[in-house]
């Protein structure tokens, strides 16, 4: 917290910032043939800067450039260790960078500069530097074939990978997907969201000094149709990774059949539960982690706690709790390191968060103050992803029934359980059909952890852990035949 | 902004004491835009901007605003020995109205690739306009190489590039590697050649005279993508190309041709003189073959 700037000091190098424009292609800023679009500040409605978009003319020129990289082997056949030492070249000038970066990334996405500073920039760098340093230890595998033969089993890059980000979290998900795809060597063509491309035109400009060789990272800023879309459907693409709404993936996987049959990796929506047994201890603890877990990046997360289930014993004390935790959580200006609740994307985001709320929660502008709505299981704010600061309450009388609600979803993302009998924790778990779930604790699990969903939270792969890094590569076998025709028996 | 078309670089007719013919200003801009040019360019070389003072030149981009009424895009050239001196001629154009900028290599200075794109970006910053890069190091002695290229892709406004360097390597170097910057021709003779490559605009001085001809051969290349026919229209041009190109005096053709078709373009600025009576006849022969040449390869009376 030391390290925080003033609202002023952070005001000032907002002022003093060199906003990308243009496109990242073949190791340079250049203007895309597309049609120009104003990035805006969320959290005032101003245009911060007019950035050229992109369309399928530069989405082929991108791909026949990265694919040329690709063979010609320069990153994809660099030595592990080498490819590492680059991407901690990358992760020091970040850190060098971390300021700017973290400004940037609160004007364009209007999250609060608090946890620019102090979560997305950071985490963003170690998320690279986590695959760049375990590139060089990764062994591929010999498996059990007799004396006649020796089978080995290697992973090698994919190819070609087009990684479509969401506005969320625009560093951290660029680095979730770069930062194993780079270090598999594989070359990447990156789609940031609409809304926010600065910081990943950023990094792949700091990339390039770190000495990424072009082609291998390049951005393209733009919209679905414009970009996304002729990612998809490219013929020379060999996967896409995404992480955005469920009806996005499933476009993706339909652009997958009717191309080349690329592979697909989604990471999509979720509407998460988080199970509090009559047993929960400590509920204070219990109610920093569900406030932390719903209102985090104003609920806009895809691993967001946005259901409450709690056991009817003890919901009065919790949410006693919860509210008075919540009085902490000051919404306002993201540059102001005192507000933990900053602006919601846009106007149309706002909008459909507001559709799900009182009229006397709506407020107005860009913010969104949290909510705590006490609601039926079948309700549609226990069901549908509100992406926003909105919490739903569902209370139940048995552990069965709370098992059974926080099943009761098309998603399958995160899940948290609270309980002080270790047996039922597990069972929980273990019952909870969602891709991770924590025991008395809200989380994501960490970088060495796998993270993805169940159901239409996700499909294809995971991402973090060294499972991320499998998933930018392809296995292969190669069978040798170790038998000597001249020792046969036939042979003299 | 994307360049596509026939954009003439308008001369400045001048009395014989040098003072602008605003008539034959007027009556040249009428002239282009009935024959239906894309564009005009005010203040490119041929309109004689380095013998202009900075109040004639700003006079003349107001008093082209004035007559072109928007009716098509008009390019202000910002060329100037200072950076500040370009800098103020781009806030004069988008004062003016104009809807982009031609930023040339400053000459005499001898700058680097960066410094080229430092002047650039400076004049980009202080008017926001769309911008026709031009390199022309005959005249400058330096080329707008790759770094200047790569730096200037941090601005979305540089969408074009008038390449005159004459140089064939530029013209593929410019297609592969810059798609992302419009190639606009800006060597006559090589005009096939530049289409051929991908190049949608032509800035041709012979435009002001013989907008016709250009036209035709524009519309066989980049419109109809019929290069037999483009070719065969290139080369009754060629005759023309050889004389402007190799004569050594160029704007004074232009002019004379203007004078040609009935507008008194008048005389050149000193140092430069006017044709002399040899000139003037082997150029009027050549036009005439051109356009008799043409019209029976397009079957239109041009």
């Amino acid at each position: 917290m030391s390290d925080l700037l003033t609202l002023g000091e952070y005001q000032a190098i907002a002022a003093d910032l060199d906003l990308p424009r243009t496109a990242f292609i073949d190791g340079k800023f250049r203007a895309g043939s597309g049609a120009k679009f104003a990035t805006i500040n969320p959290a005032t409605g101003d245009d911060l800067v007019e950035i050229s978009g992109c369309n399928s003319d530069d989405v082929d020129f991108a791909v026949g450039k990265a694919r040329e990289a690709f063979d010609q082997g320069g990153w994809s056949k660099m030595h592990p260790s080498d490819r590492k030492d680059v991407l901690i070249r990358l992760c020091k000038l970040m850190t060098r960078n971390r300021r700017e970066l973290a400004v940037m990334e609160s004007l364009d996405s209007g999250k609060p500069i608090l946890d620019c500073e102090t979560i997305d920039v950071p985490e963003t760098i170690h998320c690279i530097k986590w695959h760049a340093e375990a590139v060089d230890k990764i062994y591929d595998q010999t498996a059990p074939t007799g004396d006649d033969s020796i089978s080995m089993i290697v992973r090698e890059p994919i190819g070609v990978v087009g990684a479509v980000l969401p506005w969320n979290f625009p560093l951290m998900m660029l680095a979730w997907k770069i930062g194993p795809a780079l270090a598999a060597g594989c070359s990447v063509i990156v789609k940031p969201a609409e809304q926010t491309s600065l910081t990943a035109l950023r990094v792949a400009e700091l990339a390039h000094e770190a000495g990424v060789p072009r082609g291998v990272l390049q951005v393209l800023p733009g919209d679905g149709p414009s970009v996304g879309e002729p990612l998809g459907m490219h013929m020379d693409v060999d996967m896409v990774s995404f992480t955005g709404s469920t009806e996005t993936g499933k476009r993706f996987l339909r652009y997958a059949a009717d191309s080349n049959l690329k592979k697909i990796v989604l990471e999509c929506g979720g509407k998460n539960p988080a199970v509090v047994f009559h047993d929960a201890e400590n509920l204070d603890h219990v109610a920093e982690h569900v406030v932390n877990a719903a209102f985090w990046n104003a609920g806009q997360n895809c691993s967001a706690t946005s259901r409450l289930i709690v056991h009817a014993t003890v919901k009065a004390p919790l949410l006693k709790r919860i509210e008075a935790r919540l009085r902490d959580w000051k919404v306002g200006d993201p540059l102001d390191p005192g507000n933990r609740i900053g602006a919601l994307i846009d106007a149309e985001h706002c909008n459909k968060v507001r559709s799900f709320l009182n009229k006397k929660d709506m407020g107005d502008g860009p913010f969104v103050s949290p909510v705590i709505y006490e609601v039926g299981a079948d309700d549609s704010k226990a069901k549908d992803e509100i992406f926003g600061p909105v919490l739903s309450v569902i209370e139940v009388a048995t552990n069965n029934e709370a098992i059974a609600v926080a099943n009761q979803t098309e998603y399958g993302l995160a899940a948290s359980v609270f309980t002080a009998n270790t047996r039922r924790a597990i069972r929980a778990a273990r019952d909870i059909r969602a891709g991770t779930v924590t025991v008395n604790c809200y989380g994501e699990g960490d970088i060495s952890t796998p993270f993805g969903g169940y159901k239409q939270s996700g499909f294809g792969g995971r991402d973090n852990g060294v499972h991320a890094h499998d998933q930018f590569t392809e296995l292969k076998t190669i069978w040798i035949d170790l038998t000597d025709p001249s020792e046969g028996d036939n042979v003299g | 902004m994307r360049f596509e078309g026939i954009y003439t670089p308008i001369v400045t007719p001048y009395f014989d004491d040098f003072s602008c013919n605003e008539d034959a200003l007027e009556k040249t801009v009428e002239h282009l835009i009935g024959a239906g040019v894309h564009g005009i360019i005010v203040a490119g070389s041929t309109g004689e901007y380095y013998a202009q003072t900075e109040q004639e030149r700003i006079w003349m981009m107001n008093r082209c605003a004035e007559l072109i009424k928007g009716r098509v895009p008009m390019i202000v050239g910002t060329g100037a020995i200072r950076t500040e001196d370009s800098v103020r001629f781009a806030e004069a154009a988008k004062a003016a109205g104009a809807d982009a900028l031609l930023i040339a290599t400053p000459p005499y200075a001898y700058p680097t690739g960066r410094e080229i794109a430092l002047h650039a970006l400076a004049i980009d910053r202080a008017a926001n306009l769309p911008v026709m890069l031009y390199n022309y190091p005959g005249r400058m002695s330096v080329n707008m190489d790759e770094e200047t290229l790569d730096r200037l892709g941090r601005s979305p406004n540089f969408c074009a590039i008038k390449e005159s360097s004459g140089d064939i390597n530029r013209v593929h170097m410019l297609a592969r590697d810059y798609p992302h910057i419009g190639l606009s021709c800006g060597m006559d003779d090589q005009a096939l050649e530049f289409f051929a490559w991908g190049a949608r605009s032509w800035v041709c001085a012979g435009s002001n005279f013989a907008p016709e001809a250009h036209i035709a051969l524009y519309k066989a290349c980049a419109v109809e993508g019929d290069f037999t026919k483009g070719r065969a229209i290139m080369s009754a041009m060629l005759p023309l190309m050889s004389v402007l190109e190799q004569g050594g005096k160029f704007v004074q053709c232009i002019k004379y041709g203007l004078t040609l078709r009935g507008i008194d373009a008048g005389p050149p600025r000193k140092p430069l003189q006017p044709l002399n009576k040899d000139d003037k006849r082997q150029l009027a022969e050549v036009i005439r073959t051109m356009n008799t040449t043409i019209s029976k390869i397009i079957g239109e009376a041009i």
